[in-house]
């Protein structure tokens, strides 16, 4: 009798024991929709850094947001991702394939760094060990950095070509060597975005990656990005469209390609239906200022972007080649600044199927793009803006640190005249885990839009 | 010396003979009364004989020397002690031997001004019952006994049919339509009494299910014919929205006062803003919809909602049969309804057929049937919440003033075409309402077989095995061309339900004394519990106007859900009766579940409570004080959790890159998960005054439901968004007065008045908050040391002094705290029903009340932001108070100045200028002149401003009846007819919230006090024809 109630209560829609190779599947797509998705990028930073703007609901591009706004994107890393990825990790090792557990380590590294880039101070140490601690504490933004790159390095010691190979890698297919490429192009990363506060452990990382014998992103082949499929598993961009009208490609971006001659510009947009110019949308309008423009005489972003078997791109050489030219810039390299500047826009045009050496070095020779090593930042950060178009966090991340582009405020915009510097803790932090929310704002200031962060120095 | 002696019991007043009437005498001898109300029974002179009958008076009757025949006339009861109830487990008993609360209401308070949803009809007759009706006369409707005693499980009571538990869920509750809760099945016309059993200590042999107590429910059955044995009911009754929004006539569509019509997708001038900041309808010439881009007066339409609701007709026809023989009596029902809804192309049709049998196969054993088979037939719901495809009070809240809700029914019809006033979010309301539809179709049987063996006159056996099972189909489609959905979509969506309930039980009665009676009981009871769901989706058509899942342009969506449980009990109870005025009882029972882990399967509950007919004890009767009793009881009911709480899950997602997926279910479940308990003390007293013209009954009651067996939210940084675990505690405590009075009674006239009154106060403790229910940014949480249904939200930020915040540019500030706003539960509900009956005519009518609680109304919150709203209108021009303003250089980007004087060259003067009442940061008052639209648009995401009280006082029922005489009925060949003219929600006499019917919400489940675009409650009135023959 007791056997058979035991029975009567084993789950039939479930697994109760999961497979890391599956987990890994469902991580990689679940992190990309979160990332390339509605509530942290089409509906927010894309909008704050306008790459795109909205025509119709103009509330969030208006900077209209409250402590539900962010919740998903928030509750999906914490309660999907990185429990996921934790269990990947004791599946990993318990099985004997440390490689699942270095995979998971760079996807953990990754999403924290979203998260912390959005937020600041962030429930990092504590995070996913609910029978341990129930109510994580948030650990400083320069804390979670820290733990970043630990993991990251724990990543490339774990992690073994040849050895185990492993399943489900929606990224790189099993391609060990690509992910350390990646972790060690995750590290560049972070180290660019501590550098205001830590230059010299920012030198030491950018020493170490370029020493790193697995190497770094090195071509478009090697990018860090999740492709999707038609439908039901398409591009979250595809699938908005297929649907809504309710955004268009920012003015901002569209005037500023074509001061440019930008050949990206054709890739970036698409014609509207009424004319034969691309023409965006201004940022933060009324809803009857923004309707005024008319849904068929404004472009939508480009078929790159709005297919449904569109990537979500991560990290690119592109991305690579600008964080060396920095790196150079600040001195924390020997390297070429210029030259890794030039690389980059050019590694952006091919990443987008413009080859042409004739086209990349016109545009090259342009006064308006040349690199200006008196202002690197201007330099780097305006044409890194453009090469990051989709990518809303990271371009969010380095329009903050490097204060370029200039960008006007949404013309209707309700912060006075500023623009968001920082996503707001969803509500539910506030009930569910009301003391470490409260420590968390004593330590970084006020849970509003307008306060900045600690990378975020000047 | 001995002898027999024969009599018959007919009911009073109306003489019908009544069977199975039980008749007792102090000396232990017993009858019961046949299939013609006759009985014949062995008594000494001397002896007194009593007779109890549920729904009666018990009457009692002194055995004199020339006693015979006897004709005994029982009187229907209201709420006198010597009232016989149906208790746990069927066991009819005295009243008086009770020690606790149960109130019976019969056959005719709920059939004859019918609710399409039976638990409707209990509102405001049952003290501490609460009943919210959802959305719309074919929704759901939630009932709650005492108050909320789990955090966020199931709160409403068990409903028992005829001793076989039956399911009231609401199934697929929170999406397009608001299904019905499954109760709604049972045909008023079939039921023969509902006894409320209120809380734990009344409803602890149950278990689990009963924490929130009993609704049980006795249906009719056979009676010895009169003429033909057939009963013709015809209820037929007309819908009109109770409470519609009321709308400003002002302005109409558009943005910054402009607006002008091509194809409503921003081809022209705003017309794919779906708001109302639009110009003035001052009958100026502007394109609009159909008028094929001729310019034509922009004037309002006042009644453009009003015109789009139809009048709703119910027509309920049943029929019956029965009759009664010695060895056998038997009823069957059949019943039709018709029902189309108060939107276009709505419907829900029900037929039920159902038999009632019971057989004496010997002397001593008897076997009882009883059956129903119900079908739910629904071609369309109403659509219901937000969605734009489907919802109907969605796009009335965006719905343009000057729209001509004719031009889009003639456009909808003419061409068949989604082409709208605003093609960018909405298809036409007609389309919506005739191509965007859900069929609903429930198949459901309900019955019981039972068979009962006498060993003796003190012992008998009973078996009983019950059954509910229903299938409950949905198909939802989408057509192609909806706004929102170019492709369409198309659903189905199945549910199977199966409960098996078997028991066994021994029954001892005796009569061991002249002082002392018992009455024990011991039994078994295997329950098994079965719940499928099926879903599939086609999320985009291949071709138009095929609904089938293969019709698919992508994979289709599907899941499938299975679970089980299955609990075993063994339960007894003794009741020790002295003297006929004092009784104790005792209860005990024990589960053994399957969804516990096995080392806490097994968990015991016992209860205990007593009872004393003081009056009796003292023999203090006289004409002014008729009777007295007290109680006191105590109870513990135990509860498990639901299926597959134990182990830790992963679900499957649709397959990525050609690798399967798995994922965290998000939820933490808890190996080690205990039994909830929950303990609740009852005290009472009942007293009658004047020959019972005055009936009083009070009750005070406790409840406390500890380590709650739920799945909480927790902070997601944790790793889970919820976690299954023993915690939290509710206290409930309250106060319930039934007071009953007979002002008036001659033999022609009679008044009654039955008032009810209840108050319940929760609180929560020992527990993070949890959310039971959401809007946008409006919660509504059970938190510690907060009132269960707290509701919290986006709250103005204010100073020191309690002044709004204003920013520099004018408007309002919110606090970053979310605030506590209110809380759901009202301070008190209570209820009155008039009856008054002269000769042939009775009259009756109920209001009743929810005072305090509080909601929050998304309707006045989206209704601020569009400007659709009649509150919309202070300060949109300069007629409504609006003041003179202008930007400096015309550059909005500039603070508006006010204008003092003339206006400065070359600057347009706007004249919707609002000053938002409050401070700035300095504490100065705020001087910063907005426009209107920014003025209602930056208050309509401050939660604050939209809490309301929910208080309410309605006109709930009117019943005016006529019986025509017998005496002509007969020649026409008829036993009995009665008319009644019928009334439901006839009118709200008292409400606090402006624009919606206060009682209201999304759903049955516990985040009540929220409302957002909900679809209007219904007032109805009708006839009902009772015919007999």
């Amino acid at each position: 009798c007791q056997k058979e109630l035991s029975d009567i209560n084993k789950n039939p829609n479930a697994a109760e024991s999961p497979q890391p190779d599956y987990l890994l599947t469902s991580v990689i797509k679940s992190a990309a929709d979160n990332y390339w998705g509605s509530t942290a990028n089409y509906s927010a930073s894309q909008l704050f850094i306008q790459q795109w703007a909205r025509i119709q609901y103009t509330d969030v591009d208006r900077y209209v947001f409250s402590n539900a706004s962010f919740s998903s994107f928030w509750a999906t890393v914490y309660a999907n991702n990185i429990t996921d990825l934790n269990t990947i990790i004791d599946l990993g090792e318990a099985q004997g394939n440390p490689n699942y557990a270095g995979v998971a380590h760079i996807l953990r590294a990754w999403d924290f760094q979203l998260l912390t880039d959005a937020f600041g101070d962030v429930p990092y140490s504590q995070a996913g060990n609910i029978d341990q601690y129930p109510n994580p504490v948030y650990d400083k933004q320069q804390d979670v950095y820290h733990g970043i790159l630990e993991e990251l390095d724990l990543a490339l010691t774990t992690l073994t070509e040849g050895s185990a190979p492993i399943s489900g890698d929606a990224i790189y297919k099993g391609s060990i060597g690509n992910w350390k490429k990646f972790a060690n192009s995750l590290k560049l990363r972070i180290a660019l975005r501590i550098s205001d506060r830590e230059p010299e452990l920012s030198k030491q990382i950018v020493a170490q990656v370029l020493a790193s014998p697995a190497g770094l992103i090195s071509n478009n082949a090697e990018n860090a990005k999740v492709t999707y499929e038609a439908s039901p598993n398409w591009n979250p961009v595809a699938a908005i469209f297929s649907t809504r009208q309710d955004s268009r490609i920012s003015k901002t971006v569209v005037d500023r390609l074509y001061d440019l001659n930008d050949p990206r510009l054709p890739v970036y947009a698409e014609l509207p239906k009424d004319t034969t110019k691309y023409v965006g949308v201004p940022n933060g309008l009324t809803t009857g200022d923004a309707a005024n423009l008319g849904l068929s005489k404004t472009s939508r972003p480009g078929g790159y972007f709005t297919a449904a078997e569109a990537p979500a791109v991560i990290l690119t050489y592109a991305e690579v080649l600008f964080l060396r030219a920095e790196a150079a810039a600040r001195g924390l390299s020997n390297e070429d600044a210029g030259d890794f500047y030039n690389k980059a826009i050019a590694a952006s045009f091919n990443q987008y199927g413009i080859a042409s050496q004739t086209v990349i070095n016109d545009y090259l020779a342009q006064s308006s793009v040349k690199y200006n090593p008196a202002n690197y930042k201007r330099s780097i950060g305006d044409q890194k803006w453009i090469a990051l178009f989709g990518q809303g966090l990271e371009a969010f991340a380095e329009w903050r640190r490097l204060d370029y582009p200039q960008l006007q405020p949404a013309a209707a915009g309700v912060l006075n005249g500023k623009i968001p510097v920082r996503f707001i803790y969803p509500g539910t932090e506030q009930t569910l885990n009301s003391k470490s929310y409260q420590d968390a704002v004593n330590v970084q200031g006020t849970d509003n839009l307008l306060t900045h962060l600690w990378f975020d120095r000047y | 010396q001995e002898r027999t002696i024969s009599g018959s019991v007919r009911e009073r007043g109306v003489g019908d003979p009544l069977i199975g009437v039980n008749i007792s005498s102090n000396k232990g001898a017993k009858a019961i009364t046949n299939e013609s109300g006759a009985f014949r029974i062995r008594v000494n002179t001397g002896d007194t004989l009593s007779f109890t009958y549920l729904g009666y008076q018990l009457q009692r009757v002194a055995v004199t020397t020339e006693t015979t025949p006897l004709t005994v006339y029982l009187s229907a009861s209201s709420n006198s002690l010597n009232e016989v109830v149906v208790t746990a487990l069927g066991v009819s008993k005295a009243r008086k031997s009770l020690g606790y609360a149960v109130q019976e209401i019969k056959s005719g308070a709920v059939s004859t001004a019918k609710s399409t949803n039976l638990v409707n009809a209990l509102s405001g007759k049952v003290a501490g019952v609460r009943v919210t009706n959802s959305q719309g006369n074919m929704g759901s409707s939630r009932i709650v006994i005492r108050g909320e005693t789990s955090i966020s499980n199931n709160n409403q009571p068990l409903f028992i049919v005829d001793n076989v538990p039956v399911d009231n869920s609401q199934l697929g509750a929170g999406g397009s339509r608001d299904y019905a809760n499954a109760i709604s099945d049972l045909n008023s016309e079939d039921i023969e009494s509902i006894s409320v059993l209120k809380g734990p200590t009344a409803a602890a042999l149950y278990g689990s299910r009963a924490a929130h107590g009993v609704v049980l429910i006795k249906t009719k059955s056979g009676r010895k014919k009169e003429g033909l044995g057939i009963t013709l009911n015809s209820n037929n009754v007309f819908d009109k929205p109770l409470v519609l929004p009321e709308y400003q006539d002002v302005f109409g569509q558009g943005a910054n006062g402009q607006f002008s019509y091509v194809d409503g997708n921003g081809g022209g001038l705003n017309d794919n803003v779906d708001e109302s900041w639009g110009p003035k309808m001052d009958g100026r010439l502007i394109p609009q919809f159909g008028s094929n881009g001729v310019p034509v007066p922009f004037v309002p339409h006042p009644d453009n909602v009003k015109d789009y609701f139809e009048t709703g007709f119910l027509t309920d026809n049943g029929i019956s049969i029965a009759d009664a023989a010695d060895k056998y009596n038997y009823r069957v029902s059949f019943n039709n309804s018709h029902q189309t809804g108060i939107t276009p192309n709505t419907k829900l049709n029900k037929r039920n057929v159902s038999f009632n049998t019971s057989f004496k196969l010997d002397p001593r054993l008897t076997l009882t049937t009883t059956g129903n088979y119900f079908i739910t037939d629904a071609p369309n719901l109403p659509g219901v919440g937000g969605r734009r495809a489907t919802s109907t009070m969605l796009q009335f809240a965006w719905f343009g003033r000057q729209v001509d809700i004719d031009k889009l029914k003639e456009s909808y019809f003419s061409t068949g075409s989604p082409n709208n006033w605003n093609n960018a979010y909405y298809p036409n309301l007609y389309f919506g309402a005739y191509e965007n539809t859900v069929q609903q179709r429930r198949d459901r049987i309900t019955g019981n077989v039972g068979l009962k063996y006498d060993i003796n006159s003190s012992l008998s056996v009973n078996f009983r095995s019950g059954v509910d099972n229903y299938n409950d189909r949905r198909k939802l489609r989408i057509a192609y061309g909806t706004s929102g959905t170019p492709f369409g979509s198309y659903q189905e969506t199945g549910y199977k339900v199966n409960e098996n309930n078997t028991e066994l039980n021994l029954n001892y009665d005796r009569k061991i004394n002249s002082d002392f009676t018992v009455n024990a009981l011991a039994g078994a009871n295997l329950r098994n519990n079965t719940y499928e769901e099926n879903d599939q989706r086609a999320p985009r058509l291949a071709v138009a106007n095929v609904y089938t899942l293969a019709n698919s342009r992508d994979p289709l969506v599907s899941a499938s859900v299975l679970t089980r449980r299955r609990v075993y009990s063994v339960y007894g109870s003794a009741q020790l009766g002295f003297r006929d005025y004092a009784f104790i009882n005792v209860t005990g029972r024990n589960d053994w579940s399957s969804t516990l882990p096995a080392e806490h399967r097994s968990y015991f509950y016992p209860s205990v409570n007593g009872t004393l007919v003081w009056s009796d004890l003292l023999k203090i009767q006289s004409n002014i004080f008729s009777y007295g009793k007290i109680r006191a009881g105590w109870a513990k009911v135990g509860a498990d959790a639901d299926p597959y709480k134990l182990l830790d899950n992963y679900n499957f997602g649709s397959p990525f890159n050609g690798y399967p997926v798995l994922t965290t279910s998000g939820t933490k479940n808890n190996p080690l998960l205990q039994p909830e308990m929950t303990t609740s003390t009852e005290l009472g007293l009942e007293a009658g005054f004047f020959s019972g013209r005055v009936r009083l009954d009070l009750s005070v009651y406790n409840t406390r439901s500890k380590n709650q067996i739920l799945e909480i939210n927790v902070t997601p940084t944790a790793g889970y968004n919820k976690r299954v675990t023993n915690i939290g505690e509710i206290k409930n405590k309250g106060l319930e007065v039934q007071l009953g009075l007979t002002p008036i009674k001659t033999k022609a006239f009679q008044w009654d008045a039955d008032i009810n009154f209840a108050a319940n106060r929760s609180r929560t403790y020992d527990i993070e908050p949890q959310i039971l229910g959401t809007d946008g940014t409006a919660q509504v949480i059970a938190a510690s040391g907060r009132p269960y249904g707290t509701i919290v939200g986006i709250g103005y930020l204010r100073d020191s002094n309690g002044n709004i915040v204003v920013g520099e540019d004018g408007l309002p500030q919110s606090d970053p705290t979310l605030k506590e706003l209110g809380h759901f539960p009202p301070n008190w509900i209570g209820g009155i029903n008039n009856s008054f009956s002269y000769k042939k005519v009775s009259l009756s009518f109920l209001i009743d009340a929810s005072i305090g609680g509080s909601l929050y109304s998304g309707t006045n919150s989206t209704g601020d932001y569009t400007g659709v709203l009649r509150q919309t209108l202070p300060g949109r021009d300069k007629e409504h108070g609006g003041l003179e303003y202008y930007y400096p250089g015309n550059d909005k980007r500039n603070p508006a100045m006010p204008l003092n004087g003339p206006a400065p060259a070359g600057v347009t003067v706007y004249d919707d200028g609002i000053i938002f009442a409050g401070v700035g940061e300095n504490g100065s008052p705020n001087t910063q002149i907005i426009a209107a639209s920014q003025y209602y648009k930056s208050r309509s995401s401050i939660d604050e401003q939209y809490v309301y009280s929910a208080s309410y006082v309605k006109f709930r029922e009117l019943k005016l009846g006529y019986a025509f005489n017998p005496s002509f009925l007969k020649k026409i060949g008829l036993q009995n007819a009665v008319v009644s003219l019928v009334g439901r929600n006839l009118f709200i006499i008292h409400k606090e919230v402006p624009n919606i019917d206060p009682e209201t919400a999304f759903n049955t489940g516990n985040g009540q006090g929220l409302e957002d675009l909900t679809y209007p409650s219904t007032r109805s009135f009708g006839l009902n024809l009772n015919l007999k023959f």
